[in-house]
């Protein structure tokens, strides 16, 4: 065995299914010295660290989480060429040993692809609970990689990982005789024939005999790369024996799984008992047609109750005693120009600096968000939502995006490329609007709590429901009038339940807490400056500036849902972010008496509180969201559609709303 | 007493056909525990007359009229049979030596009242079929029971041996004609597992060989011959998969996943609208209905 020599750097790739604890060892290994960021090109999180011990450096690459290699998503894509691309010196298989053997199929796969392989076994004691017992020294021995049992969560192990590791980059690649997976002579010759139908050089870094078998695995990728560098002439020959050979695809599968039993028999030592897991438990409620549903809507409330108990308090509190402290602070600065005591306490203050009181409140958002996907529940809400999903001519895959569009719309836009049908995919982008959104939620949350008080809970499920029934109606139209065609077909995975890495949602949380201080640094500071700008304009006095003169042409639109011209500025601010309408009628309102809810409740009737709930919860998409939906789609049809839809359905339901609760208040 | 012997020469040669044609002098010798040269005289006798065709060295096959005198004996048989076991009560492994000797002794009048006595039966209770007064049989679907490939479901029809001690082993474990039996494995040497009232039993080859039955509609004990799609199986059963009938860009997505030919799949909850959620290989996986309905599977059972 070689020695590592001083200050050597390796690169090492982090690869395994989702829910197996990577990111838990991810997050030990690499601490605060991580980089968040996306693949290029791709909306899938990319994440580096850096290790050190010793003089040693490990580059350290988080691989998107996938069962297989075969890119049936864009994360086994993105995995496997990294794979190919890069060659990092070693790759970590991270297993979940209460789940070998799904999770081996990806130690099948990586065989062909890594050179240098360590096995992390994680969760072992899981495993162990549900009296599995597992011999990982004989799977070792038999497959002849090293494997480390650790517990990513209880910090155990790591140390054993990362001597096997630097003992492994000391071994010549290819030096240790990894068995490769025996296919037998009848399917080897038919891969054999494929491989010599391919010329030298077309496959680029994929390795030849891979690529033919993923040729004759179906692989929609590999297939299409050959097909553009094979010349044309010779392209029909391949393709008929490909065809001809199409059960092969069949028999690969079926004789990695028969691998994996195999390799299961040497390292389960005890079955698994009759006894019920507690995914199974779980399971017996969250996946119910009817307790699901109530168990999700339970969920959904114990996180807005949570913000509204925790979160709305402290963030008034640091709007009372950090905002306007620092207003009336500026305004005792006597020795400051008139114009920059305005522009720091009405313009940046009062706007942007407001927004940031938030954080504590977004804070529970994420935190739950991150919450619930680690644990695995989001593909169970996925589950109970499909039947509805199906209504929509739309499958559960589609409504992962969709539930990720509760965080943010952005992210949701980019991740409907996970739905392999064009059609279900333009429809899940033009619906994704409509799912309320953090940033709508936000404003929700802080207009119901300073207006309905006790009641703002049941007012936001309330908009909640009433936004996806909305949704409902229009994917329903959509589906059977406009975007006609087949709907395709929903295969998911539903990962273990496990107890929740807090590190990691600290982590999670945080980073989406930064990108959110980011943006309020940016784009909320411009908005409201020029916001700011608007209401000074020309003369200093809000009623007579040109914000003024926009809200005012808008009026007559907006006394039919009982808003005012304030209102309708702070509704069209939420077209640059949502949480800005917040931040305009802070600005807006900072020249009258009282707190905000004094504000508020001077402007508003109840019925118009509602009617300009409504009409927020509904209203076009912000601009980070069209711009996503332009991208995504290719064009600025379908954005500039969604813009004129919303604008009029939202207007059309709230000016319904409050004519509806006005006749009941006028009885 | 010549009738006597006449009859009981015609019934082996008869029993004998089922199996060997023409039937040879040596298994009559054998059948009737005689010399084989006092075999071969008395086949001459009933060559002239006219009862079977005889040639030596082959054997002898029943004519027409032979035929119809030997049913005639084997009808007389079995009734006698059936009533020692039905009106008298006899143990079934002492009847056959009865009925051997009372059968010959039987007027067409007396046959009749055994008929009318017995009312309408068909077998003896060796499961054998009764020919009726006019010398017709009725011939079933018989096949010894070693020639079954398991795994499948059966009913015996009857017992080719008169053998006591096999008839009372049989008797005690309640397996008589009639009893449906899962064979479950066919070891080399040619003995059968079997499932019998919810016990599994080893028949030895000469007794799978003496057994005849005929199978059941169903595959195997537990499990429906048809294939039917995933989204028939119930939530708790378990299948095999074994066909994908999905298009080619969801089937690299299902292999993956491990949905191989001849994986084990359980079903975890089907509630008959809406996606399916199952266990293969381990894991809980969630299917679209359509998807579900393209997947087709046998039923092996629920757990």
């Amino acid at each position: 065995m070689k020695k590592i020599t001083e200050s050597e750097e390796i690169t090492v790739a982090l690869a395994g299914a989702p829910n197996v604890g990577k990111s838990t060892i991810f997050n030990l290994l690499t601490g605060l010295s991580q980089h968040v960021g996306n693949w290029p090109g791709k909306t899938v999180e990319h994440k580096t660290g850096v290790f050190r011990r010793d003089g040693l450096t490990m580059n350290i690459i988080d691989l998107p989480g996938t069962y297989s290699l075969t890119a049936n998503s864009v994360e086994e894509q993105i995995a496997r060429d990294y794979l190919v691309h890069e060659n990092p010196d070693v790759v970590v298989a991270v297993l979940n040993a209460a789940s070998l053997e799904r999770n081996l199929y990806l130690v099948a796969e990586l065989i062909e692809l890594a050179p240098r392989l360590v096995i992390a076994l994680n969760m072992l004691d899981v495993a162990e609970q549900q009296g599995l017992k597992i011999d990982y020294e004989a799977l070792s021995r038999t497959l002849n990689i090293p494997v480390v049992p650790i517990v990513a969560r209880a910090n155990r192990g790591l140390r054993e990982l990362i001597t096997q590791i630097e003992q492994e980059c000391g071994t010549a690649a290819g030096l240790r005789n990894v068995k490769h997976i025996e296919y037998g002579s009848e399917i080897t010759d038919v891969i054999d024939h494929v491989d010599r139908l391919l010329d030298d050089g077309i496959t680029g870094l994929y390795p030849k005999h891979w690529t033919a078998m993923k040729l004759l695995e179906g692989d929609e990728q590999i297939n299409k790369m050959i097909r553009t560098r094979m010349p044309a002439e010779r392209w029909p020959a391949l393709d008929s024996y490909l065809k001809e050979h199409e059960s092969a695809a069949v028999t690969i599968a079926t004789l990695r799984y028969e691998w994996v039993e195999r390799m299961m028999a040497v390292a389960q030592q005890k079955r698994r008992v009759g006894q019920v897991s507690l995914t199974e438990r779980i399971d017996r409620v969250a996946t119910h047609p009817v307790l699901g549903l109530f168990m999700l809507i339970a969920i959904l409330g114990v996180m807005y109750w949570l913000v509204f108990s925790i979160g709305v308090p402290i963030q008034k509190f640091l709007d009372i005693n950090l905002i306007e402290r620092a207003r009336d602070f500026i305004y005792t600065l006597s020795y400051l120009p008139q114009w920059l005591q305005g522009f720091l306490a009405d313009g940046v203050l009062s706007g942007a600096g407001t927004v940031l009181t938030f954080i504590p409140i977004l804070f529970f958002f994420f935190a739950a968000w991150a919450f619930l996907e680690d644990t695995g529940y989001t593909s169970r809400a996925a589950f109970v939502t499909d039947r509805f999903m199906h209504a929509l001519g739309l499958h559960g895959k589609s409504c992962l995006p969709l539930v990720l569009g509760f965080g943010c719309n952005v992210p949701a836009i980019f991740g409907t490329r996970i739905i392999d049908s064009p059609r279900a995919r333009l429809l899940t982008i033009l619906l994704t609007p409509l799912v309320p959104c953090t940033g709508r939620m936000a404003v929700i949350a802080i207009i119901a709590a300073a207006f309905f008080g006790s009641a703002a809970v049941l007012i936001s499920i309330g908009m909640i429901i009433l936004s996806l029934l909305i949704m409902a109606i229009v994917g329903l139209i959509l589906t059977r009038f406009v975007i006609r065609g087949k709907s395709s077909a929903l295969i998911m995975e539903l990962p273990l339940y496990h107890v929740p890495d807090i590190k990691l949602i600290g982590m999670v949380t945080w980073q989406n807490i930064l990108a959110f201080i980011k943006r309020a640094g940016t784009v909320i500071l411009a908005v409201s400056v020029l916001v700011w700008l608007l209401s000074i304009i020309p003369n200093g006095n809000i009623n007579d500036s040109i914000l003024a003169d926009i809200g005012k042409f808008l009026e007559p639109v907006g006394r039919l849902m009982g808003l005012n011209w304030q209102m309708m500025v702070a509704l069209l601010s939420s077209f640059v972010a949502k949480e800005n309408t917040i931040a305009t009628l802070g600005v807006m309102l900072s020249g009258s008496s009282g707190d905000f809810t004094q504000q508020l409740k001077a402007i508003l009737t109840p019925a118009a509180a509602v009617a300009f709930l409504v009409v927020q919860v509904l209203f076009i998409p912000c601009v980070a969201t069209i711009a996503a939906i332009r991208q995504e789609t290719g064009g600025w049809k379908w954005p500039a559609l969604i813009l004129v839809f919303q604008l009029v359905l939202s207007f059309a339901i709230a000016i319904t709303v409050y004519q509806v609760f006005s006749l009941f208040q006028g009885m | 007493m010549e009738s006597e012997r006449i009859e009981e020469y015609l019934e082996a040669i008869y029993k004998r056909q089922g199996r060997e044609a023409p039937v040879s002098t040596s298994s009559l010798a054998a059948d009737l525990g005689v010399s084989q040269p006092a075999v071969t005289d008395m086949l001459r006798t009933l060559e002239n007359k006219g009862l079977i065709d005889y040639k030596s060295r082959m054997g002898a096959s029943l004519t027409r009229t032979g035929e119809e005198r030997a049913l005639l004996v084997i009808r007389r048989h079995r009734l006698w049979e059936r009533f020692l076991t039905d009106v008298l009560g006899m143990k079934w492994d002492k009847v056959h030596k009865e009925a051997c000797r009372l059968e010959h002794a039987t007027s067409p009048d007396i046959e009749k009242g055994l008929s009318s006595i017995l009312g309408n039966v068909d077998t003896c209770p060796h499961g054998h079929a009764i020919p009726d007064d006019k010398g017709n049989i009725k011939q079933g679907e018989n096949r010894p029971l070693s020639a079954f490939r398991p795994p499948v479901k059966v009913r015996i029809l009857s017992v080719d041996n008169e053998d006591p001690k096999l008839l009372r082993a049989m008797e005690k474990l309640g397996l008589r004609p009639g009893a449906i039996i899962s064979v479950i494995k066919k070891s080399r040497d040619g003995s059968l597992e079997i499932e019998f009232q919810d016990t599994k039993l080893t028949l030895d080859t000469a007794t799978a060989s003496f057994l005849t039955a005929e199978q059941l509609p169903e595959v195997s004990f537990t499990t429906d011959e048809c294939e039917i799609s995933l989204g028939e199986l119930n939530s708790g059963e378990s299948g095999v998969i074994k066909n994908f009938g999905g298009g080619r860009g969801s089937l690299g997505r299902c292999l993956s996943l491990g949905f191989t030919p001849g994986s084990i799949i359980k079903m975890v909850e089907n509630y008959r609208r809406g996606p399916v959620l199952v266990r293969v290989h381990d894991t809980d996986v969630a299917i679209g209905r359509q998807l579900a309905e393209k997947i087709s599977v046998v039923r092996t059972g629920s757990s």
